[in-house]
């Protein structure tokens, strides 16, 4: 399962955007959620001390990633973290899939992380979740 | 004159252009853009496209609008203002923005720059301190939940009544910081939850505090400016820029999907997702805009607290009270927001969307004290240029619902600014320049630097040129705060 992300440069002047990519929607779903934790502050300067699960279930692909990221922008204010990775889980079980996550990170503390944007909401300007042939692709801008 | 639009652009004067109803479908309204002809020339195929959306939406009175700041934003531009009849029209998130009641506080104080410069680098160190910046940054202030719904209900009077600033403060604050018809029961637990632990705080992207100097050569309105209690001779004043924080950014998501919804049960239709709205008077447009002034007034709380640790800061880098000081509120108000005014029209609920209420002189709405200067207005410049104190005219309530710009406006993405500049060597370079910085991120440091932004007096010679804004004075940066 593999899977990328690049920021795009030409849109979204006063925020930040992105494309990611993934030969799996699953794979997908994690190319996403690690631009976002990116965004955020650079995961490897973050510790692995506070840990958070989350099990998410909709109809619709698209609905179900935007839920994700937007709760994933949720606890990094509501706990006051930043986070180094977010390991997940997608199934589909009649005509719903299942998200099983758990964001895993550390309290907010600039002396010892990098720290970059403040994400304040997961917009849908220009959203858009599709496949092309065997690649499924998202784009995505965080007002930040 | 070659523009990023294939649209019909008329001019109506030197500084006002307008597209008229017959350049898209359904547009119910002209669409008008105050700007300079250069400021035009410049502006992004989005702002075009945008507030021609904008013109379409139900309800809408006059003209959609967009300021000379103007760039593309989420349904409306940034630089939007659209009012609309408050029976028959509607209430769009898009309209406010993600951070309700983002808006711009501008504290005066009797320091001169040869007071502040060398304890300057401690200033800032404090101040620094003091007021937690950037991501996930909890505030000091700890709240019950109890609390926080009497803050969203009472704004920055619920902060002066403990002891966080001045009952006199607000009657500096755009509607003494308490706007009225706030409901914490149509606020989600995430919202709350979301924002319960960040009063006082800063946040980061373009929010800011600054100290600034105010000079003699640089104020445009002396009379007016002594007023407003700027007295210039290298005068020393703090502005401060920053929002509603994670809960008004909860309270627009958990609004932009009711209303995604809502549209389909209203018959309601748009040209772009982000321009999600609802009836003003269905029980989604009233729950919005109560909860939507639980986070205004949220903001102007936040606002407040930061003051009072500003006030905290200077007091004790300088060794005398800030009533000692002379640091009293010039004003505050807000850029993102939707409020119901009254015009020839009759209600109408004005959206300003990165575009500041700007009343004039004879407006009643106004407290005593700014009925002969008009209106504070407050818009930011990047932190390395300057920025302005200017007030409203009666000419800007009689064109564009009593609106003006807000700041600079961007001319690069933040991706674009960090590949030309490091953060460090531009934090070095400010302070070769005389500028102190201090960022939480450097990448964010970057990200803002002066040349991913408009020139602001270009923005402000242009809404002056406009007659809906008269500038006072220009305020140069000495030092900031960045998240």
């Amino acid at each position: 399962m593999s899977s990328s992300f690049r920021f795009l440069e030409d849109i979204a002047l006063a925020d930040i955007a992105f494309e990611a990519e993934g030969d799996s929607l699953e794979a997908l779903f994690q190319g996403a959620t690690q631009a976002l934790l990116e965004i955020m502050a650079d995961p490897m300067t973050v510790a692995a001390c506070w840990q958070q699960r989350s099990v998410k279930k909709d109809a619709a692909a698209d609905e179900l990633l935007i839920e994700w990221l937007s709760e994933i922008v949720y606890w990094k204010d509501a706990a006051s973290v930043v986070f180094r990775e977010a390991p997940l889980t997608l199934s589909r079980t009649g005509d719903r899939w299942t998200l099983e996550a758990v964001l895993i990170g550390a309290p907010v503390d600039p002396a010892a992380q990098t720290l970059r944007n403040d994400v304040k909401g997961v917009t849908r300007h220009l959203y858009r979740l599709e496949q092309e042939g065997p690649v499924w692709k998202v784009r995505v801008v965080v007002d930040v | 004159m070659k523009l990023n639009t294939g649209m019909t652009v008329n001019r109506i004067s030197d500084d006002v252009w307008e597209i008229p109803t017959t350049e898209k479908s359904d547009m119910l309204v002209p669409a008008r853009i105050y700007a300079s002809r250069t400021l035009l020339q410049t502006m992004d195929e989005g702002v075009f496209d945008q507030v021609t959306n904008v013109a379409c939406l139900p309800g809408i009175r006059r003209y959609a609008l967009c300021m000379p700041d103007g760039h593309w934003g989420y349904g409306f531009p940034i630089g939007g203002v659209a009012a609309f009849d408050v029976r028959d029209g509607v209430i769009s998130p898009g309209g406010v923005g993600y951070d309700v009641n983002c808006g711009m506080r501008l504290i005066r104080t009797d320091l001169t720059l040869a007071d502040v410069q060398p304890k300057l680098e401690r200033l800032m160190t404090e101040l620094f301190r003091k007021v937690p910046a950037g991501v996930g940054a909890a505030g000091s202030v700890k709240l019950s939940r109890g609390d926080l719904d009497a803050v969203m209900v009472q704004g920055a009077r619920w902060c002066v009544e403990r002891g966080y600033g001045w009952h006199r403060d607000l009657d500096r604050i755009e509607e003494g910081g308490r706007i009225s018809g706030a409901d914490p029961s149509v606020v989600s637990d995430q919202a709350v939850t979301r924002g319960i632990g960040q009063l006082g705080t800063l946040g980061s992207g373009n929010h800011y505090l600054e100290v600034q100097v105010a000079s003699n050569d640089r104020i445009f309105d002396p009379s007016t400016a002594t007023a407003l209690g700027v007295t210039g001779q290298d005068q020393i004043v703090v502005m401060v820029h920053c929002g509603s924080r994670g809960f008004g950014h909860q309270v627009a998501s958990d609004y932009l999907k009711v209303f995604g919804k809502a549209m389909r049960r209203h018959g309601i239709s748009v040209k772009d997702p982000q321009l999600a709205c609802a009836p003003f008077q269905s029980t989604e447009g009233q729950e919005y805009f109560a909860a939507m002034n639980c986070a205004a007034n949220t903001a102007f709380a936040n606002r407040q607290v930061i003051t009072h640790h500003v006030r905290q800061a200077f007091a004790l880098v300088f060794g005398r009270s800030s009533e000692e000081l002379g640091m009293e509120l010039v004003y505050d108000v807000a850029h993102n927001i939707a409020k119901v005014e009254r015009y020839a029209e009759g209600e109408l609920l004005v959206h300003r969307k990165g575009a500041t209420r700007a009343f004039g002189p004879g407006s009643m709405e106004l407290p005593p004290v700014f009925r002969t200067t008009g209106q504070p207005v407050i818009c930011g410049g990047s932190m390395e240029t300057g920025s302005y104190l200017l007030v409203g005219t009666d000419r800007a309530v009689a064109e564009t619902f009593g609106s003006t710009m807000h700041g600079s406006g961007r001319t690069m993405s933040r991706a674009q600014a960090k590949k030309q500049v490091r953060g460090e060597q531009l934090q070095q370079q400010m302070r070769q320049r005389g500028i102190l910085v201090k960022a939480v991120s450097m990448s964010g440091l970057a990200e803002e630097a002066g040349v991913a932004y408009k020139n602001i007096s270009e923005v402000v010679e242009s809404v002056e040129g406009a007659g809906i804004t008269k500038k006072v004075a220009e305020l140069r940066p000495i030092g900031n705060i960045k998240g």
